[in-house]
């Protein structure tokens, strides 16, 4: 071609610059959010300003705090991974809980059952069963959507009621804990037991796992031409296709990743938090992971970072409620006008471009 | 002879963003006159007819209607003035006869109970006066593309427009569709109304028009009665300089000849009684032979939507097929993966290049290595090398000419034409034997269109066999050493070079010749 019209590249601007003008609108969408609902604390007759320095210094004032901000960092971390590998592929996982629930149970099984083990063989056992469990808890919806074409989302949420029940059922009657007054199994063999980092408070040393398995995924999603499959199916499934990717392959392999994840997830609770299987572990750890995995659009190395920051909104919530006695779902609404804003500030960016 | 305008844009300027689409155009419409608006891609045609219609607001200038001063702020406002628009893309409901798709969207006086047997009659008054050659009746979903045409024309007509503007309007018409349109175009000035007609195919604006502009760049640098114009003339004002044009394929029509001596009579493509059935339960291929051998160009022709795309995608193992056989170089493509096919050596460039050619969210980088993401020297031991993927990147670029602000650029941020300039990049940065390509000019920029041409006689040296499926018979006839036509789903015919006629093919191509 003749023509000679190809725009230069434009002029590089350095990496601080330009990470600084990518961070910028999530800075403005953070100071936005707080000042909304500062707004509203203010009307409801709080001191904004202790407030907001409760929750966002709890984590970093004691040892205490930050152990409890990393303990919490490490499901967030998990199961919003469970939510953006299969939103690659473009699959809406909404059933990170459910799958964490099985991993849970499939960690505890074993951890039960072969209590005697030691640890050399125990732990692994303990987590590849969570990672395990939760796969064949996306099996079904997965293998639907592959074999039928039925909607992902839909089929997800439902196995999140099953596991629900699940966990109840096997935690009152299989294995239960009849001391305990809350559904609780018996707890797990010592070797099934991660190890601790720092004893007293615990912290427990799922958190490597935590880092290396977003290292891993990072890598995997953007460095290797599997990945390159998944992110080429989410972008345009039938040009993927039309160029060779097996789509709906595809699909499958982005939701059974994304359960083995949130069932590596819930193994993680059990062999290194609780020590056995409690019903409502799961927390709200899903509906969090969903505001990260959209904040961090999808970008699967900015997904730790996201997640720490709303690890630390929830344990200064939890602190911000006990000594101020504000409602600790304020935060959530922090949390949901962050989200917010940030969607916002796409809007105006491509409206201005 | 006493002619009045009929419309005057005066110093008519339109930005989108920092993109300055027209710059201080000014354009007069003569009553009773068609007049050709011609200019590549982006040139700022179809901007400045919007501008006409009320879809787009202009920054300045004014517009004047039988030398009135006319404020158009929509579409709504055009239509009361008298102006009809047909686009090129138009929508209809097909489930609808002519009459309830015309009626649709005017004021019916007669509600509650819709009473269409006036309508019906004007609009059949309407069609026989300017010879439009409609029943008033008909399903849209029966006619052909050249007669829902008709029935655009027609709707603009019943809604008193007195100014028509057709853009591009001979895409997806044979010949003899073209003609007919022609020859009711001609009616209709008899008759007072004054044409814009958008085209970027020069001969025809020659063949029909009164008068001639050229647009390029943005600005009106040509307007001639036809009488004093030339298709070099026309040429020169589009392009900007006739540099290229004494070397140019398409001004001396040399094409295929140019190598014709490459032939050898192997075969690469074979392929033998195949027919395909769609998921609804259409026959798209019936029974479809042919071969090309290498350095062969093969032209496909026919009217859009007779199975050229599935004859493509079988050939690639896209879709299934049920009957027949591939072999490409003696190998039977049956029962292998379009992963595995590509393999063997083939590229293809998609007709449809938004749904079958592109990600939109990824970046041009990835796009450009779609296909070949996990062969070397993209990928290593299953690692994508990002040097060498941004390296080849960038080199495409350059080499294709593609607008963009890098290898990191969203795709989506890429305009019609430069995604085809990817497409084309993609599939020729590849070692190939065979190359399907569907369409593969649409778009493009007459520069771009010579560039195409030339790659495809260098692949004709290397002896490279070349499946050319294109609605443009000009292109057709120019590139291809043979060309088949396809009429739902079967091969109606075969024409080699000598016997290249364009009326043979039309008639072809709307079957006249097959009864089945």
């Amino acid at each position: 071609m003749t023509e000679n019209s190809a725009s230069m590249p434009e002029r590089q601007p350095s990496p601080l610059m330009a990470l600084l003008k990518a961070l910028l609108p999530y800075i403005i969408a953070v100071i936005a959010a707080f000042a909304a609902a500062g707004v509203v604390l203010a009307l409801m007759g709080f001191d904004v300003f202790r407030a907001y320095a409760t929750i966002l210094f709890t984590s970093f004032r004691t040892p205490n705090g930050i152990i409890q901000t990393l303990i919490k960092f490490v499901p967030l971390v998990l199961i919003t991974y469970s939510f953006t590998i299969p939103l690659a592929a473009g699959k809406f996982n909404i059933g990170g809980e459910g799958q964490m629930i099985a991993g849970a149970i499939g960690a505890a099984a074993v951890g039960i059952l072969f209590a005697s083990l030691p640890m050399i063989l125990l732990l692994p056992l303990v987590l590849l069963a969570g990672i395990l469990f939760g796969a064949l808890w996306m099996l079904l919806p997965a293998w639907l959507l592959y074999r039928f074409n039925i909607n992902e989302i839909l089929t997800t949420v439902l196995m999140n009621f099953v596991a629900f029940e699940t966990i109840d059922y096997v935690a009152t009657k299989i294995w239960p804990d009849l001391s305990a007054g809350h559904p609780t199994t018996v707890p797990i063999g010592p070797g099934g037991q991660l190890p601790m980092l720092v004893s007293n408070p615990p912290l427990h040393s799922g958190l490597f796992l935590a880092i290396i398995a977003a290292i891993a995924i990072t890598i995997y999603i953007g460095r290797t031409s599997a990945g390159y499959d998944l992110i080429a199916t989410g972008a345009n499934p039938r040009a993927s296709r039309v160029f060779g990717i097996k789509v709906s392959r595809m699909f499958l392999l982005s939701l059974l990743l994304g359960g083995a994840v949130a069932g590596l997830a819930g193994a993680i609770e059990v062999a290194g938090v609780h020590h056995r299987l409690i019903e409502g572990l799961q927390s709200n750890f899903l509906l969090l992971g969903i505001v990260i995995g959209l904040i961090a659009k999808g970008n699967n190395g900015a997904v730790p970072f996201v997640a720490f920051f709303i690890a630390v909104l929830e344990v200064g919530a939890s602190a911000m409620q006990r000594t101020l006695q504000i409602p600790g779902e304020m935060v959530l609404i922090v949390e949901a006008l962050i989200l917010l804003f940030v969607l916002l500030s796409d809007v105006v960016q491509r409206r201005r471009s | 002879m006493d002619k009045r305008l009929a419309l005057r844009l005066e110093n008519v300027s339109k930005s989108f963003g920092p993109v300055r689409a027209l710059k201080d155009v000014s354009f007069e419409l003569q009553e009773r006159e068609i007049h050709g608006l011609l200019g590549e891609n982006g040139a700022g045609k179809t901007t400045l007819m919007n501008v006409l219609y009320g879809l787009y607001r202009p920054d300045s200038g004014q517009i004047y209607i039988k030398g009135k001063e006319t404020t158009i702020r929509s579409p709504k406002d055009a239509i009361a003035n008298g102006i009809g628009m047909v686009h090129q893309h138009f929508l209809q409901v097909e489930v609808f006869t002519v009459t309830e798709n015309i009626v649709l969207g005017t004021d019916l006086q007669n509600r509650p109970v819709v009473q269409l047997a006036q309508a019906r009659q004007r609009i059949q008054e309407i069609s026989e006066r300017f010879g439009l050659d409609m029943d008033a009746n008909a399903h849209i979903a029966d006619l052909s593309m050249g007669a829902r045409q008709r029935v655009e024309i027609l709707k603009t007509l019943y809604r008193g427009a007195e100014i028509l503007v057709l853009d591009e309007p001979t895409t997806n018409l044979t010949p003899q569709e073209v003609d007919s349109l022609f020859e009711s175009l001609r009616k209709m000035v008899a008759e007072g109304m004054s044409v814009v007609f958008i085209t970027h195919k020069l001969r025809e604006a020659l063949a029909v028009c009164d008068t001639v502009s050229v647009l390029r760049r943005g600005q009106r640098v040509l307007t001639q009665p036809r009488s004093e114009l030339s298709e070099e003339l026309i040429v020169k004002s589009m392009v900007g300089s006739d540099e290229m044009m004494r070397e140019s394929l398409i001004f001396t029509g040399a094409g295929s000849e140019k190598q014709g001596a490459w032939l050898d009579e192997a075969s690469l493509l074979q392929v033998a009684h195949l027919s395909a059935v769609a998921k609804n339960g259409l026959q798209v291929l019936d029974d479809v032979s042919f071969s090309i051998r290498t350095g062969e160009i093969l032209g496909l022709a026919g009217v859009a939507g007779n199975g050229q795309q599935e004859l493509a995608e079988a050939v690639l193992g896209i879709i299934p097929t049920s009957a027949g056989e591939i072999l490409l170089d003696g190998k039977s493509l049956g029962g292998r993966t379009t992963r595995q096919v590509l393999e063997l050596g083939v590229a293809y460039v998609p007709e449809d290049r938004l749904h079958d050619g592109f990600l939109p969210t990824a970046t041009v980088a990835q796009n450009l290595i779609l296909g070949s993401q996990y062969r070397e020297p993209y990928c290593k031991k299953g690692f994508l090398q990002w040097p060498v993927i941004y390296k080849t990147a960038e080199r495409l670029i350059r080499k294709y000419a593609i607008q963009t602000r890098g290898p990191q650029d969203t795709a989506a941020n890429l305009s019609g034409g430069n995604i085809q300039r990817m497409m084309l990049a993609r599939a020729f940065s590849n070692t190939i034997k065979l190359l399907i390509l569907h369409n593969p000019t649409s778009g493009l920029d007459i520069s771009s269109v010579e560039g195409v041409y030339e790659q495809l006689l260098a692949y004709k040296k290397e002896g490279v066999a070349v499946l050319l499926i294109s609605d443009d018979l000009d292109e057709l006839m120019l590139m291809s050493d043979r060309i088949a036509t396809l009429y739902r789903g079967k091969i109606v015919g075969e024409l080699s070079r000598t016997q290249f006629d364009k009326y043979e093919l039309g008639r072809m191509m709307s079957g006249v010749d097959y009864y089945d």
